[in-house]
């Protein structure tokens, strides 16, 4: 029997012929059970009538097979939902909402209806193509194209070293790329060059989980939908972004009608439409409406102090505007190394901090009511309601994400309401494996697996054992991070770099600064699906298998590690990631990292990198485990997983009968960290030349840069290009309509487009909103690279504008 | 019969037509078949990427939730057709508050993107069917997202081979088992 078949639920079976010998038999009882209907269903027939009725569906069942149906999580967004696709003749035919996920439970959104579309766009990527000088792509052979990676590489490294290389990656790789990707760069180029897009997407919740719990990633997960009273999203169009996940917290509310969703944004939002209150606040102001809820918890004496004696300590960073700076301006513009440092600090002095946010202080920063406010602190400080705050990124591209991280799980510390089923901070993820690859593998340029850093000496010899690897092979210089990757490339201090399953030649802010044109000298490298801009600019273009082409693993926002096979083949010579990347190793003289045979390198790949999870709070599923499950929830201990982190009860590695623990957080005594975070001004704010706020973001119907979704009919036609919604009062003033088109001009660059009006999101006076999947029409040519200061996440939600008639 | 048929044909024709910007009449036919009906089955197929995809809108945006029209029956709305009943009003985790255009999306544009090679799931009929003559066939379908039976086979919406020739039972489930799928699942 297959694994697949062993998850389907089979427990409190009555019936040994459910043991799985009856191949058909076992496949119908249990889909009827996962619809529900099995026992209840068949209740009103007599015995004979149920015979008749099996015998029948037995024989239905002999009919040869009119697809064949594998599991796999969605492609998209970080939400994980389980699909199965249905294949026939090698193709993907029609996808279905898997019943016996957890996360979804057999529903998806219209971008998961439609996955299998995305696979068979005409202009499929189908063999490697190299830019000739005239600028022309001539197609090559795989060991021609990996040849070549392998010299370019090679002799960077030899004459400019491992600073001159990099790999830019993606929360869209399976752990296998990922994975590979790291053990090449980090254990064979014995550089740290290797950063992702997810940089651009939730590095600023990983230094909030990081700064705080010494630990990455949330303790609760998706359960909380339906333990929680209070759903409180900040900056977090979860309608359209999370469908699913907000379908869950609507079927919440319907069952149990106390419940709020309190929707905290900048501009109203489908999201809006189903909220009990909407909390409007000027953008980056957020940071001052969170310390003002902070003050009235404390003034109202609405805090857990129990909680707080044993469990939290009080931090604080540097808060010095002018030494922090946004990594955009003067001397940082090249290179942005800001570090913060953790000073110890005290109840007390949490308290006089807070002197400074009251209500009126608050509400004339962030312009939000002082009684909105007065309402955030009653739900936050209500014991006997519990508590969920989501967001995304709202509050992670944000020039100070790592402080609004802070800020949204002190209120949960400072409440007590964390760890608990309904009661935690969870942050959202965008990409099928921002978590999973990114955050669990490490594809950061300062990171190894398992919340390991490249800096500590202990954590490099831990990794150079596991690989077996001589002591002192891994580089303790943290490598570029994203921005500053491309900042590098630009300048031509990175001279061989390798692009894979992303898009930044759409993506990075402040797109113009990095324009390129192939043949400067450097060598650039994209491995793809489809042509898009950055292929466009490529040296050398790659064709990737997708998805169902290839075995692989994701790890959702719950952190849930999903294995799915491979289902389909891919198109043409089309490779998997990781394969690319472990034939260059080998051609490099590094066969040594990947000792596993070709025909079968997946299992025994992710058992070594399960090694490091091991112990350390981070357990991993076996692979054979995850074969037959939709996914476990890691700490996976003795086969099970953990709905809770650092909960007694909950969590395998909590020793205490009660309570939580915070076993990770070594450095703070075991302890959660409460910072003390200020407000700072956004980078850039509105001025005469430029009155207007411009903030980018996404539609339901499109995923990142489009280059998938794009090419699905139903989808394109829904949303078939980008638009500028504008407040009615500004288009009045500008003098425009919906459909007209108009310029918008930022001090970096300008685009032109058509304005659109009481859409489906309403931006409030002086606020702009252009979603960025357009490739024909760059937000980013407008936006500012200015940065996180700890997490070095760009900012894409403000910067300042001017929109013109378009002549 | 096919008297009924062709009236439904053109009142789906109609409704579709009101969702697009093409001259009226332009949905009718069928491309090179000058003056040919298109099937309720094509329009059925045209509306959605394969079979069991959710439909794409084929109206445009009224002003009214869209549970006002597409109620758990389904009503005849002047000047417009008639509304499909929705077949989701007793889905148990999907809420009457839900996101309809979670799942359906309008047509703004009649254009593709870049081609594609795409063949979705067509819908097939022959999976329904009975032990023996007389006996009531098997739902050939899931059943999630699809419990309201009484959306797709009875009433003006319900096409004339799965229409419902006895809606007074109400207990579907009592005499019709499901065969949620006659497909054999991957394997390792």
């Amino acid at each position: 029997m297959s694994g697949y078949r062993q998850a389907k639920p089979t427990e409190g079976s009555d019936d040994p012929r459910e043991s799985g010998h009856h191949e058909h038999r076992f496949d119908r009882r249990a889909a009827l059970k996962a619809l529900g209907i099995g026992a209840s269903g068949i209740a009103a027939f007599s015995c004979s009538d149920r015979e008749k009725a099996e015998r029948l569906q037995d024989e239905a069942a002999q009919i040869p097979a009119d697809l064949d149906w594998g599991k796999a999580p969605c492609r998209f967004c970080g939400t994980g939902c389980g699909v199965e696709v249905g294949v026939k003749d090698g193709k993907a035919l029609a996808v279905r909402g898997d019943l016996a996920s957890p996360v979804n439970r057999g529903l998806l959104c219209v971008k998961g209806y439609h996955l299998p579309g995305f696979l068979y766009g005409e202009d499929r990527l189908t063999h490697p193509m190299r830019r000739q000088a005239d600028g022309t792509l001539e197609k090559i052979t795989w060991d021609e194209a990996l040849d070549l990676i392998a010299e370019k590489f090679g002799s960077a490294l030899k004459d400019h070293g491992p600073e001159s290389v990099a790999v830019y990656g993606s929360g869209q790789w399976t752990v296998f790329d990922g994975y590979a990707a790291l053990k090449w760069v980090k254990g064979g180029m014995k550089s740290n060059n290797l950063d992702p897009n997810a940089r651009l997407c939730m590095a600023s919740a990983v230094m909030g989980f990081m700064t705080q719990f010494q630990s990455d990633e949330p303790m609760g997960c998706y359960e909380d939908f339906e333990a929680g009273d209070d759903f409180l999203l900040w900056g977090n169009n979860m309608a359209e972004m999370h469908p699913v996940l907000f379908s869950r917290i609507l079927e919440r509310k319907r069952q149990s009608p106390g419940t709020r969703i309190i929707d905290i944004a900048t501009r109203r939002t489908p999201t809006s439409d189903y909220a009990d209150l909407y909390v409007e606040f000027r953008p980056g102001s957020d940071l001052a409406l969170a310390n003002g809820i902070l003050h009235l918890l404390v003034k109202n004496e609405s805090i857990d102090r129990a909680f707080l004696e044993e469990n939290v300590t009080f931090r604080r960073g540097i808060e010095d505007l002018e030494q922090i700076g946004y990594g955009c301006y003067g001397d940082q513009a090249e290179r942005y190394t800001f570090k913060d440092e953790a000073k110890e600090s005290t109840f007390e002095e949490l308290v006089q901090f807070l002197e400074d946010y009251t209500p009126e202080k608050v509400e004339a920063i962030s312009g939000v009511p002082a009684a909105q406010i007065r309402s955030l602190a009653e739900m936050y400080g209500q014991g006997y309601r519990n508590t969920v705050s989501l967001w995304c990124m709202g509050v992670n591209q944000h020039v100070r994400g790592t402080w609004m991280n802070n800020l949204i799980t002190d209120l949960h510390l400072i409440t007590g309401k964390i760890s608990r089923p309904g009661n935690n901070p969870f942050s959202l993820t965008g990409q099928p494996s921002a978590c999973g690859t990114v955050r669990e593998v490490g594809t950061l340029s300062n990171r190894l697996p398992a919340d390991m850093v490249v800096m500590n000496e202990e954590h490099r010899k831990t990794a150079e054992e596991i690989w077996g690897l001589p002591e002192g092979t891994i580089n303790s210089k943290p490598g570029y991070h994203a921005v500053d990757m491309f900042r590098a490339l630009s300048r031509g201090d990175v001279k061989a770099m390798w692009i894979q399953v992303t898009n930044p030649w759409v993506t990075m802010p402040n797109l113009e600064r990095f324009e390129r044109k192939p043949g400067d000298g450097r060598f650039v490298v994209v491995s793809d699906i489809y042509p898009t801009p950055t292929t466009d600019v490529a040296d050398l273009i790659l064709p990737s298998a997708a998805w169902i082409e290839r075995e692989g693993v994701f790890g959702n926002s719950e952190r849930r590690t999903q294995q799915w096979n491979r289902l389909i083949d891919p198109p043409g010579e089309a490779k998997e990631d990781a394969w690319q990347i472990i034939q260059v190793a080998k051609r490099m003289g590094m066969e040594n990292l990947f000792p596993w045979p070709e025909n079968d390198w997946h299992e025994p790949m992710f058992e070594e990198y399960r090694r490091f999870t091991l112990g350390r709070g981070k357990d991993l599923a076996s692979y054979e485990q995850l074969k037959k499950t939709r996914g476990l929830m890691w700490p996976v201990v003795d086969g099970k997983e953990t709905s809770y982190r650092y909960a007694a009860g909950h969590d395998p590695y909590v020793k205490k009968s009660s309570g939580v623990h915070f076993y990770k957080a070594k450095g703070y005594g075991e302890r959660a960290a409460l910072w003390l975070r200020p407000y700072h001004p956004p980078a850039e704010v509105p001025d005469e030349a430029f009155p207007f706020w411009l903030c980018t973001g996404r539609v339901l119907e499109h995923w990142h840069t489009g280059s998938m979704t794009r090419r699905v009919k139903e989808l394109h036609q829904a949303v078939p290009k980008a638009y500028i919604e504008i407040n009615r009062a500004d288009a009045l003033e500008l003098g425009v309509k919906t459909g007209d088109r108009v310029r918008v001009l930022s001090r970096r660059g300008e685009i032109e487009l058509p304005v659109e009006i009481d859409g489906r999101g309403k931006t409030p006076r002086g606020t702009v909103f252009i979603p960025f999947f357009d490739e024909s029409c760059l937000v980013n040519r407008l936006t500012l690279d200015a940065m996180d200061s700890i997490s070095k996440e760009p900012d894409y939600k403000k910067c300042a504008v001017r929109i013109e008639q378009a002549p | 019969m096919i008297r009924t048929l062709a009236k439904w044909m053109l009142l789906f024709s109609s409704a579709i037509g009101l969702g697009c910007q093409e001259e009226p009449g332009a949905q009718d036919s069928v491309p090179g078949r000058p003056g040919g009906l298109k099937s309720a089955g094509w329009v059925r197929a045209e509306r959605r990427a394969f079979d069991g995809a959710p439909p794409v809108i084929p109206h445009r945006r009224f002003g009214p939730p869209c549970l006002t029209c597409h109620n758990d029956r389904g009503i005849d709305v002047a000047g417009v057709g008639f509304a499909p009943a929705n077949p989701h009003a007793r889905t148990e985790g999907l809420s009457d508050r839900s996101r309809c255009e979670q799942c359906h999306v309008f047509r703004h544009s009649e254009e593709v993107w870049t081609p594609s090679d795409f063949t979705g799931l067509r819908q097939t009929l022959a999976n329904s069917r009975s032990a023996y003559q007389g006996a009531p066939p098997v739902i050939p379908h899931r059943v999630f997202m699809r419990e309201n039976c009484f959306a797709c086979h009875t009433g003006p919406a319900a096409r004339e081979a799965i229409r419902c020739t006895h809606p007074e039972r109400v207990r579907c489930q009592q005499c019709h088992v499901p065969v949620t799928t006659n497909d054999r699942f991957l394997q390792e």
